[in-house]
């Protein structure tokens, strides 16, 4: 199984020739199949915990566990409604102390990469810290 | 894809060729097409005009392609009234295909996306060169989808973002990120802003992994393979070799996996192998996509998927940490996207 697919010229974007031969119909359909599966939403949940820095309230109960396929947004705003906070209010999140992830990122893509100890460390700031 | 295991990295590694290869990333372009929704054309418009058409970085973002749509639409296409009622902020754009296009998402990764999404639609044109027709909008923006506000400045704040992360994943801290001086920072945005390849490399050359060559190439120590539950204070002691900036040194490489129409996908990326050889790119897909990318040996394995990185079609031996150093895009990260090759062949 040799990939000849080398080109760099998007022109030649050309299949490499093992895949002449053959139903192609039938491994397209594979191949949509395959990728419905990939596009399943992961129903494991994830422990994130959150811990105020500097100024910001801090939360009575500070473990959750999150469904692994929501957005960073998704644990944005459930943080924002769980401080009372009113649209509008200053909210900046972290991970790791480190930096702020993409909004539409998933949270399962950040355990993955950045859990500690099992879970996902998110610090919430009423100022940028480390913007 | 097959491949030779191998223990020593590829021979584009010498200065001048990683230097070379992030210039051809720098200086890639895409062209685009950019047409007003013809329902939201301020009377009086220059309806013939309506359309322009911009050759933008892939580095570049929307909102730094904004002005210049502006200057064009209130120069040819609107009228005074219309030119002077009208509020960037509230504009949005669309693809062809009906997809809100993200602020925050480099102008590369979004020509890209769009392709390996068509590549699986029935309809697909089988056009390569064509421009992305985006539709903009210039009312009702909707925010709750779209995340970030289409400033320049909340998409500046969201690149330094992510260049923390790639800077988290590759040593486990940010401190050459921190470490530059808020001049050095700007300097960042700068180059983009300006698609200024010396401006943006002089500071992004001190916090990306070199490809330097002539070392000797050890095994991972065994703590790599507990990268997964290594809290993050606990960076390797790596300090004292002398090539612990390398590419091939760092914790993972950043990388993302988009698939047509989504999902995109994230995980660490070790740039060398258990067993001592380079993680190449054909080893990712196997390990990460083994569905479309089936590994070798396996009966099923007809590959109808592609990978594109930048526009590339890349070749499966090449190395992820290779990758990282030299075809990431000015964010720090490798976009993977797995287009689908849907038709005949064109022989």
């Amino acid at each position: 199984m040799a990939l000849t697919a080398g080109s760099p010229e998007p022109q030649s974007r050309s299949l490499p020739p093992a895949w002449t031969a053959g139903d192609t119909v039938g491994n397209m359909q594979e191949v949509l199949e395959a990728l419905e599966t990939y596009k399943k939403k992961d129903p494991a949940k994830v422990v994130v915990r959150f811990k105020a820095v500097g100024n910001a309230p801090i939360m009575k109960q500070n473990f959750y566990k999150i469904t692994a396929s929501n957005r960073f947004q998704a644990v944005i705003q459930f943080l924002r409604k769980e401080l009372g906070w009113k649209a509008g209010d200053p909210l900046f999140t972290y991970i790791n102390l480190a930096f702020s992830p993409a909004p539409d990122d998933t949270v399962s893509n950040l355990f993955k990469s950045f859990a500690t100890d099992g879970h996902l460390i998110v610090n919430y700031s009423t100022t940028a810290a480390w913007g | 894809m097959s491949y030779t295991p191998r223990h020593a990295p590829s021979a584009f590694t010498t200065p001048a060729s990683t230097t070379l290869f992030r210039r051809l990333t720098w200086e890639g372009t895409v062209p685009i097409e950019v047409r007003v929704d013809p329902k939201e054309l301020p009377a009086n418009s220059d309806r013939g005009l309506e359309c322009y058409y911009l050759q933008a970085p892939r580095v570049s973002y929307l909102p730094l392609l904004v002005p210049e749509i502006k200057r064009f639409l209130t120069d040819v296409v609107f009228d005074d009234a219309a030119a002077r009622a009208m509020k960037e902020e509230d504009w949005w754009f669309e693809s062809d295909d009906g997809a809100l296009l993200k602020w925050h998402w480099p102008v590369g990764l979004i020509y890209d996306y769009h392709t390996i999404t068509s590549s699986i639609r029935p309809s697909a044109p089988p056009q390569q060169t064509a421009p992305l027709r985006l539709t903009l909008h210039l009312a009702s923006p909707p925010t709750d989808k779209l995340l970030l506000s289409p400033s320049a400045d909340a998409c500046k704040q969201a690149f330094m973002g992510q260049m923390k992360e790639a800077d988290f994943l590759r040593w486990g801290n940010t401190k050459r990120m921190t470490g530059l001086r808020k001049a050095e920072q700007d300097g960042l945005w700068e180059g983009i802003k300006e698609h200024n390849f010396d401006e943006y490399w002089r500071v992004a050359a001190k916090v990306t992994p070199t490809t330097s060559p002539n070392r000797s190439y050890s095994p991972p120590p065994p703590s790599a393979t507990s990268m997964h539950t290594r809290p993050p204070s606990a960076d390797p002691g790596s300090s004292g070799q002398p090539d612990k900036d390398g590419a091939y040194n760092v914790r993972s490489v950043p990388v993302r996996m988009y698939l047509p129409d989504g999902p995109v996908l994230q995980d660490l990326v070790p740039p060398m192998l258990e067993d001592g050889t380079m993680h190449t790119l054909a080893h990712f897909l196997h390990t990460h996509l083994p569905l479309i990318f089936p590994p070798p040996n396996t009966a099923s394995g007809r590959e109808l998927a592609y990978p594109l990185v930048q526009g590339v079609l890349v070749p499966g031996e090449a190395e992820m940490a290779w990758l990282g150093a030299c075809m990431a895009g000015a964010d720090g990260w490798v976009n993977v996207c797995v287009g689908i090759q849907r038709d005949a062949p064109r022989f």
